[in-house]
């Protein structure tokens, strides 16, 4: 297994109603399957994630990319700064 | 000789004239600054009015996607002297800057005016910050339609 961070921001957190989680995932789980396992177990979150962004250690992610040991991941909607 | 590159994402109010003098070299004879404002009264295509925006930001991954707009418009822009590039997060009320992206040159005629408007544009397509418009519509998150790609 393998414990990483997840960061939600924007429109996730408040989805989320947090600001980050723990969540243990398979140590070869794929981005696509960390979005898969937390529209499972957090149910309000499912149809958000459908369009998100997602990063590992603070670079864009894609779904085939597999998530490194104790990675640092953040999940939120195009961003809109400025 | 390094030439000054800052970006920085803060609560404080945006000081443009000391931002200003933190790019301005002995040769700099020109800056293009370009600054948003909260807009208070909003005309075009969905009129409404604008109470306050509140910003929030992934802030180490904010600085380096800053850092490497900067780098971007260096290397499109190699007479660029100074980059400074900074968002204003927390609640913005209207007619407040909330950001600011200004490049300085020897001369006008370098380039420094489209490397202002890549900064300010590439700030909103890979720079994790977000918005939440409060007003006469109630509380609406403002999306971005950009979605990065590999090697963004």
């Amino acid at each position: 297994m393998n414990k990483i961070k997840v960061l939600f921001f924007a429109t996730l957190r408040e989805r989320a109603g947090t600001r980050s989680l723990d969540v243990d995932i398979p140590g070869d789980a794929t981005v696509r399957a960390l979005k898969d396992q937390l529209a499972a177990q957090h149910p309000n979150l499912s149809e958000s994630l459908k369009a998100v962004l997602v990063t590992i250690n603070r670079e864009f992610a894609f779904d085939e990319a597999v998530i490194p040991r104790d990675a640092e991941i953040a999940i939120f909607p195009p961003v809109s700064g400025g | 000789m390094s030439l000054p590159t800052l970006f920085a994402i803060t609560e404080s109010e945006l000081d443009l004239d000391a931002l200003l003098a933190q790019i301005t070299l002995e040769s700099t004879g020109a800056a293009a600054i370009f600054t948003g404002i909260v807009r208070g009264i909003t005309s075009r295509d969905d009129p409404h009015q604008t109470d306050f925006l509140e910003y929030e930001a992934y802030i180490p991954m904010a600085e380096s996607k800053m850092k490497q707009v900067a780098d971007e418009i260096r290397h499109q822009w190699p007479s660029v002297q100074g980059i400074a590039i900074v968002q204003r997060i927390g609640k913005l009320y209207p007619k407040t800057p909330t950001v600011l992206i200004a490049c300085t040159a020897a001369h006008r005629d370098t380039g420094v005016f489209e490397a202002a408007r890549y900064g300010i544009d590439r700030l909103k397509e890979i720079v994790p910050i977000w918005k939440k418009e409060v007003g006469s519509k109630g509380e609406l998150w403002v999306e971005g339609d950009y979605f990065p790609k590999p090697g963004e």
